[in-house]
């Protein structure tokens, strides 16, 4: 199993940086797939209830100078690797003002992903780092459950709104329940729902647009005022959200804090699907992006909380 | 004295990179300057930060007590928990915006240190802390005997330090004439298989002053590098690392006009082969102490507290040794341990006696029981030594037994009962 990969584009590293902080923000341990023309970060949370699933696709050659990886076998020509999210975003943290990066799988007494980072310095010398990043292999027989999820058709699909606003929303109706119904229609309007037996808040977005689906068949037939419903767990949405400082149209942003909206570029749509059992029923946030070049697509799938 | 507004700043910064060593302050006034000392329990961090007079808009230190007929002069033995003066200069900020004027004195008679701050609007703040006697620690070190010195700007190492994490408790420092590197420690990173290891390296032409004597890597206490960096950038002052082979200490010091900070750190002694054959001797030396010393060394950290008793036991408080250290301690320069040796010339034993030497005879060194005055020397060489024999846990009790073993047999011109050891 080899893998090595170089970035010697300022904007590409700090994209990529972003990702990682992204990850380092939605859970503790992530798994990495490297294949020949993708990286993917995923995260699986499965459990009966409620669970969130992340699928984070980066086209390699929008991010790396030098791309080159074998995988485990000819066929499996991939490697997935589990990693600590935490411990990659740090040793991304200090490649700000960096002039290359490098990362490459090693062994170094154990599995570990190497980042080398060459700095620019006041001086003429210029200073490298390097970060011995402990790695597992995920064997083979585990790949099947860390695939790309198949998402059934959303019955609704729609655009967020502006998500600081709606983070805002979200984190005052978190302290009054856990449980928060999210209904869409197809006429462009959003409702943000909480139901106690004392009180029941509802914010209302309109015009928001939707984006086309997938099947013509849904969207015939489906009424265009009647909202699909569908209920989460209120904190696992806000995780996502987390970090929403900036309106996403601005370039600016400090590494840390940057919104799901510019790591991702683009439009945030989420789609709702809503089946008999609520394994399957779910929100999905999906990013949508026309700009290729520093796309990083992400599927977030949250999993409908039982009723 | 009183101190100008701007510079309580660096007062305050002095304490706070104090704080990271021990929770316990000496406050040192002397003709030297205003001295702020802190050990930790472990003895294996000492920091001294030494204000000299002119820092202060006014100082004035006197300390003659007469005690049986003697002109003897006292230090004053006063030591501060860290948790009643650090609050106290916490907020930096603030007390910048606010103070005028602060007044620091004390008053021997209730042992209080006084802190009053004359603040805007007329506001005066006064704390009143208590403080214990005890005798403060002092280490000297001679850092220009050290093979390894280098000067780093402030700016630089604190890149180096965002390298790791705040879990990471030990940093280490390899050097060769072409290159520096900072890396994480490696018997760290072997144990936990979670943890990253990180190294930057650095090139010579980064370096203020760059002299590299013998290749070699050491492993120290990151903690007390942060404060000493902290305090560094506060008084945009660049920062010296006098340091040798593993195993001895280093020191990381910061000289300016107004004032001169210390810190001497243990480092890991990695070289088994060494530790191994000073062991040896250490244990030969070990058997002539009996118990007593060591389950006292044991027993207390607070060992300091320990040692007034004693001295007040002494009808003549004499200095233990002769004053004039450095002339001696340049003739010692053979020896691995130098920072033992002056810990054990230079512990504050009272007052200037009228040169002459400590009484304690010979005998009394290896002997257990009851001579009142040597009880103290002992006490602090085991305090030492103790670190070494009572915490296996902790990484740096190695160093300190080849500190001790190495200030054996070629010692003291001054005092021939430190042979001994």
């Amino acid at each position: 199993m080899k893998f090595r990969a170089k970035i010697v584009d300022t904007a590409c590293l700090n994209h990529f940086t972003r990702v990682s902080n992204m990850i380092a923000k939605l859970a503790k341990t992530c798994t990495l797939r490297i294949s020949p023309d993708k990286l993917n970060f995923i995260l699986s949370d499965r459990v009966a209830n409620g669970g969130v699933s992340m699928w984070c696709e980066l086209e390699q050659e929008n991010f790396f100078s030098e791309f080159q990886m074998e995988g485990v076998s000819a066929e499996n020509n991939e490697i997935y690797l589990e990693l600590t999210s935490e411990n990659l975003s740090r040793a991304l943290k200090t490649a700000q003002n960096a002039r290359a990066l490098k990362i490459k799988l090693t062994n170094k007494h154990f599995p570990c992903l190497t980042v080398s980072i060459e700095l620019l310095s006041v001086s003429s010398s210029s200073r490298v780092v390097t970060h011995d990043i402990p790695v597992k292999v995920i064997p083979r027989k585990l790949w099947k459950d860390l695939q790309e999820p198949t998402v059934p058709d959303a019955d609704v699909s729609i655009y967020l709104p502006v998500l600081k606003t709606m983070k805002s929303v979200v984190e005052k109706m978190k302290n009054i329940s856990n449980h928060l119904i999210i209904e869409a229609n197809l006429n462009g309007e959003l409702n943000l729902k909480i139901e106690t037996e004392l009180v029941c808040v509802t914010t209302h977005f309109k015009d928001l647009g939707n984006p086309p689906l997938a099947s013509e068949n849904a969207s015939q037939d489906r009424n265009l005022e009647q909202m699909a419903e569908v209920h989460i767990d209120i904190r696992k949405l806000l995780q996502f959200l987390a970090g929403q400082q900036v309106n996403p149209t601005k370039a600016t942003c400090r590494p840390t804090e940057l919104p799901l909206g510019s790591t991702l570029g683009g439009h945030i749509y989420c789609g709702l699907v809503c089946r008999a059992s609520h394994v399957e029923s779910g929100c999905s946030l999906n990013s949508m992006n026309d700009d290729h070049r520093s796309a990083a697509h992400v599927q977030l799938t949250l999993q409908q909380v039982s009723l | 004295m009183r101190v100008k507004s701007s510079v309580t700043n660096v007062f305050g910064k002095a304490i706070q990179a104090l704080s990271r060593v021990s929770d316990e302050l000496w406050l040192d006034p002397s003709e030297k300057g205003l001295a702020l000392r802190s050990v930790n329990s472990c003895r294996s961090a000492y920091g001294c930060v030494l204000f000299s007079p002119v820092f202060f808009q006014h100082y004035q230190w006197s300390a003659s007590v007469k005690m049986n007929d003697t002109d003897i002069i006292l230090n004053l033995n006063c030591r501060l928990g860290m948790k009643s003066i650090l609050p106290i200069f916490r907020c930096l900020n603030s007390l910048e915006k606010n103070v005028e004027k602060c007044k620091i004195f004390t008053r021997s008679d209730k042992c209080k240190v006084v802190i009053q701050f004359f603040c805007r609007h007329g506001i005066k703040k006064i704390h009143n802390v208590c403080f214990q006697e005890s005798r403060p620690l002092q280490v000297i070190f001679q850092k220009n005997m050290c093979a390894n010195t280098l000067v780093i700007q402030p700016r630089v190492l604190a890149e180096a330090i965002v390298l790791f994490t705040s879990s990471q408790e030990e940093v280490t420092l390899a050097v060769t004439p072409l290159k520096v590197c900072i890396k994480s420690s490696n018997e760290e990173s072997m144990d936990l298989t979670d943890s990253v290891y990180s190294e930057m390296f650095v090139g010579p032409d980064e370096f203020d002053f760059f002299q590299i004597g013998i290749d070699t890597e050491i492993t120290f206490c990151f903690k007390e590098l942060k404060g000493v960096l902290t305090f560094s950038e506060a008084i945009h002052a660049p920062i010296a690392i006098h340091f040798d082979f593993p195993g001895k200490p280093m020191a990381l010091s910061i000289d300016d006009m107004l004032l001169e900070a210390n810190f001497i750190l243990a480092t890991l002694a990695d070289e088994p082969s060494r530790a191994s054959s000073l062991q040896t001797l250490y244990l030969s030396q070990k058997q002539r102490r009996s118990e007593p010393i060591h389950s006292n060394s044991k027993a207390g950290k607070n060992i300091t507290s320990k040692v007034p008793e004693y001295i007040s036991r002494k009808v003549e408080p004499k200095r233990l040794y002769s004053n004039e250290t450095p002339t001696n301690i340049s003739t010692l320069e053979n020896c691995g341990s130098p920072l033992m040796k002056r810990a054990n010339k230079d512990i504050t034993e009272v007052p200037e006696s009228d040169g002459n030497l400590s009484e304690v005879p010979e005998s009394s060194v290896s002997d257990t029981e009851d001579v009142p005055g040597s009880p103290c020397l002992r006490k602090f060489s085991c305090m030492f030594f103790g670190a070494a024999s009572s915490d296996q846990q902790e990484p740096f009790s190695l160093p300190f037994q080849s500190l001790a073993t190495a200030s054996g047999s070629e010692e003291d011109m001054n005092n021939g009962s430190f042979s001994t050891f």
